[in-house]
């Protein structure tokens, strides 16, 4: 450990830590471009200069190291002057367009061009523009506009240290020189759009949210990706209830800074929804009917059936899960199944530089096997359908792709199948009860990674229309069955109830996994995911 | 005027030869110093006080005392002669005449150092320069001067040369670095220096064609004799480049100290036609102007130092009284907009900024505050702004032709005020045009 001063703070850091972040640790912010946590130093913006007393000439804090007693002063009149002068070099050529760019209100040279620049420019000439390169279309998320380009190459470096492709590139020399793809190719890898979160400018935007939303008037509501069983942490961005982004956020452990495309463009698809209240087969049409008659339906066919068979799903939180292992499996004693589905084999490398893997679709199966409960992939999945009998429940209709195909809909022909679903599939056309069904924007939860990880998901909106969580539908579907008591449950209790309970959370609470970045399942079980 | 000492052979038939270099005492330091000890040889250097002919005048011996011994890491030995900086050409001279002399010092170099392999980092352009190192390599080789087990010592030495793609900042020691492992030519933060961290991580050391030239003699005469030539700061012969408006410009061998009035008026046979001298650059092209009245200047890095310039690579550029400043300035600053790496951003943007301003200056269309902003820009590109001396190489002129020929720049600016629009119309973007179908 290192203790050194900082604007006439004392701090004590770690040996090898950079002034950024040894400044920060302090209280103390220290602007920067190129500068990336997770990125090589090559201290070439100068945006953060300090000064450190003893040495003749400001110091990059980027790329120095601290050392014992030493003396910084991050906002001294040479230092304040310095960064003015390095802000009125980066702003001499930006089109200051920051009315039709897409990333004010995060960007890096608006927030330190009020706090460290200069009110006005001395340029008088005209501006360097790159003509073609102003709305260029460079992969299939990426856009550049290669004029507001500070060339600070975080997104060089990203390609070139973390997703480890190489696509992008510094073409041309000095001033003129532009960012292109490598070969002219376009940009197109499994986290293309990282890029344009590293970028600090509105060089590179992503262009699936590109005027969608102005980034100030989001929400930012912390949560996980759906998308396989890494479990990436994420910032969902929502505006009056739409959902307009997910963009990574810091978790060293696994996911570092980064996310893949192809969870990025789920955040979208979570707005999805054309069943918004719960729906009765009726003739050859639907009718509306209430939530509680069609609970107390769906029971009463629960109820009188033999051996009823219920599908529950890997994208479920461990507290729904848990609620159907309580309330269905050991309160009902029925027959549950949670179905599994490969995906593509998703990767992510996390802050230390260590490669994760997944090809598990889901973002719980884990959780579920902790839980006990039996997991199926599709064949077991149909097996178990064309050989039962009775009704089906069907807790979520989009757990599984077979369960959208026309084959799960001609399983349901002369049974009796409640749904629970948020947008109409063959097997929902074919339901005799639809229930609205949540999505996972709409529920707080945790969720098991296929490391061991348990983590949080925060609830970003109040379900749309009439729909409910799966946890809250399992509750009042044993109420009506007689297995639980009026009493209060949120997905908080239902955890607590949970690590009493299931081995592998214990010792775990809510309060914690809100503060901390997940919590590891308890050794004991690691071994049965 | 004594002896040449580098340029000894220019003039003679044959001088790239291999026999006429043995002819003239050549290899026989590098025999000496085989049987010396790498410390001896190095304690030799630093004896001799020679300092850095590339620009910087850093003291070789002491370069070569950095790289540390105990490493079990290849070394590398780096001859720069990326000459790049306008105004210098010393270096092609020192290979079309005396290649060997160039290698020898290579030999002795990398011997010091204990470096098993040598690049010759040679400009792109020097297209016949490159065949002519190529063919003395062959030459040196076959008669064991070089390669494997060197006349008989059991040491080993490899010389590559590296050609370069024409870029001015692969002359930076570490953008030279970075170019031979196949990279963009950028240089690098420093510390780690290229003696403990340069060529593929390991513990380089860089040394200018001059520089190394000048090894063999010391290594020969010994240190002291060199010490005794030129001043006492600044040892030894010293070859200085003379283009402009000079009679006989060209390269010139004389011990440092000498002044640039000897230089001009005795070397080079005085102004040319006659004119009165009006400015010169002592330093190759980055180092600070400096008025007429100065020529009495000795030229060794202290004397030029306090003048307000630098020795630098010792590339005089001589400018008469038809000189237009304002135009001269303008010539400079291009070479280096357009030779910017584009790394960092005060030497990326200030470059061709400034270029902007004194451009528009000089066709007419100064305004007030012109000089003001040339002087900001001058002050925050340089002094450690940058991460290499590019920064410094387009500031040092900047400051030194407001400083000295400022009133041209003023003139100019006056004259331009009545002709100038009081506001430039602005002009739609292309993109726009295409948008608007303007």
């Amino acid at each position: 450990m290192v203790t050194l001063t900082i604007d006439g703070r004392e701090i004590t850091v770690a040996e090898g830590t950079n002034l950024v972040e040894a400044a920060a640790a302090a209280g103390v912010e220290v602007p920067t471009y190129c500068y990336h946590p997770g990125l090589t130093v090559v201290g070439q913006c100068r945006i953060c200069f300090v000064e450190v007393e003893g040495m003749p000439r400001l110091v990059t804090a980027c790329s120095t190291p601290v050392q014992p007693e030493m003396v910084v002063l991050t906002a001294s009149k040479r230092v304040r002057e310095a960064r003015a002068a390095v802000m009125e070099f980066l702003l001499e050529n930006h089109p200051l367009d920051c009315p039709v760019c897409d990333q004010a209100g995060e960007c890096g040279l608006q927030d330190y061009s009020v706090e460290h620049g200069l009110d006005s420019t001395h340029m008088v000439d005209e501006r360097r523009t790159n003509p073609g390169r102003e709305r260029h279309l460079i992969g299939p998320h990426v856009v550049q506009n290669q004029n507001r380009c500070i060339h600070c190459t975080r997104c060089i470096r990203f390609t070139t240290e973390i997703s480890e492709t190489a696509d992008l590139t510094m073409k041309s020399r000095g001033n003129h020189s532009y960012i292109d793809t490598f070969d002219g190719r376009p940009f197109d890898n499994p986290w293309s759009a990282c890029a344009a979160d590293v970028c600090p400018v509105g060089a590179l935007t992503v262009n699936e949210f590109r005027f969608r939303a102005r980034v100030w008037h989001l929400e930012e509501t912390r949560t996980i990706c759906p998308g396989c069983s890494i479990g990436c942490n994420v910032s969902l961005g929502h505006l009056n209830g739409v959902v307009h982004r997910f963009v990574p956020r810091e978790n060293a452990e696994v996911n570092g800074w980064w996310m893949c495309d192809y969870g990025r463009f789920l955040a979208e698809p979570l707005n999805d929804r054309t069943i918004d209240v719960p729906l009765e087969r009726f003739g050859d049409g639907e009718r509306r009917i209430s939530w509680d008659s069609a609970l107390a339906e769906v029971a009463r066919w629960l109820r009188e059936a033999p051996k009823p068979l219920v599908i529950a799903s890997a994208n479920m939180s461990n507290e729904a899960l848990f609620a159907v292992r309580r309330n269905l499996v050991e309160g009902a004693r029925m027959d549950v199944i949670v179905p599994v589905s490969e995906g593509e084999t998703r990767r992510i490398k996390n802050g230390r530089g260590a490669w994760f893997s997944s090809n598990d679709a889901h973002p719980n199966s884990t959780g579920a096997r902790h839980l006990g409960l039996a997991v199926a992939d599709a064949a077991n999945l149909e097996s178990y359908l064309r050989d039962g009998t009775g009704p089906v429940l069907v807790l979520d209709a989009h757990a599984h792709p077979w369960l959208a195909s026309e084959g799960a809909a001609a399983i349901s022909a002369d049974r009796q199948v409640a749904v629970l679903a948020r947008y109409r599939t063959p097997l929902v056309d074919a339901a005799s009860m639809v229930m609205p069904l949540a999505s996972w924007a709409e529920t707080d939860g945790t969720y098991t990674s296929s490391t061991g990880r348990v983590q949080l998901a925060h609830k970003a909106l109040q379900p749309v229309g009439q729909a409910r969580r799966a946890w809250e539908v399992v509750f009042h579907l044993a109420l009506e069955l007689g297995i639980e008591q009026e009493r209060a449950v949120t997905p908080r209790i239902l955890f607590a109830e949970m690590a009493a309970e299931v081995g592998a959370f214990s010792g775990m609470t809510w309060g914690r996994l809100m503060a901390e970045p997940g919590m590891p399942v308890h050794e004991e079980v690691v071994g049965v995911g | 005027m004594s002896d040449p000492i580098l340029l000894r052979a220019r003039g003679l038939k044959n001088s790239r030869s291999l026999s006429t270099y043995c002819r003239l005492g050549g290899y026989s330091a590098l025999e000496k110093a085989l049987s010396m000890t790498p410390a001896e040889v190095i304690e030799e250097v630093k004896a001799s006080g020679i300092r850095g002919r590339g620009g910087a005048g850093f003291p070789a011996g002491v370069k070569w005392g950095f790289v540390p011994r105990d490493t079990a890491k290849p070394k590398y030995m780096i001859c720069n002669a990326d000459e790049s900086e306008p105004g210098t050409f010393k270096d092609r001279e020192l290979i079309v005449v005396d290649p060997h002399m160039v290698l020898e010092g290579i030999a002795l170099a990398s011997y010091a150092i204990g470096a098993n392999t040598a690049y010759i980092y040679i400009r792109g352009e020097f297209v016949d320069e490159a065949q002519i190192l190529g063919k003395a390599i062959a030459e040196a080789r076959r008669k064991k001067y070089l390669g494997e087990d060197m006349l008989g010592s059991g040491y080993d030495l490899d010389v590559h040369i590296h050609r370069g793609a024409g870029a001015y900042i692969c002359g930076e020691e570490t953008a030279l670095i970075e170019s031979i492992e196949g990279k963009r030519g950028l240089p690098r933060l420093k510390p780690p220096f290229p003696a403990v961290v340069g060529l593929f991580g390991c513990p380089t050391v860089v040394n200018n064609v001059e520089t190394l030239a000048c090894v063999p003699h010391i290594l020969e005469r010994g240190g002291a004799w060199f010490a005794g030539i030129g001043t006492e700061r600044s040892t030894g012969p010293k070859l200085f480049c003379v283009s402009g408006h000079v009679e006989r410009p060209g390269v010139y061998e004389a011990p440092m100290g000498i002044t640039f009035r000897k230089i001009i008026e005795d070397l080079c046979g005085g102004m040319r036609g006659g004119r009165k001298l009006k400015a010169f650059i002592p330093g190759g092209s980055s180092a600070p102007v400096l008025p007429a009245d100065l020529i009495d200047t000795a030229a060794d890095f202290e004397s030029v130092a306090q003048a307000g310039s630098m020795l630098g690579s010792g590339g005089l550029i001589v400018m008469d009284e038809t000189v237009d400043m304002v135009w001269a300035l303008e010539n400079l600053l291009a070479f280096y907009a357009h030779e910017s790496c584009g790394q960092c951003t005060p030497c990326r943007e200030g470059s061709d900024w400034a270029v902007d301003i004194v451009r528009r200056i000089h066709r007419g269309q100064g305004r007030q505050g012109d000089i003001e902003t040339l002087h900001r820009i001058a002050r925050f590109a340089s002094q450690g702004m940058t991460i290499c001396p590019l920064g410094d190489a387009f500031c040092g002129p900047i400051s030194s032709f407001l400083e000295h020929f400022g009133h041209e720049f003023e003139e100019a600016i006056s004259k331009a005020s009545s002709m100038t629009a009081k506001a430039l119309p602005i002009l739609p973007v292309q993109s726009d045009r295409e948008l608007f179908g303007l």
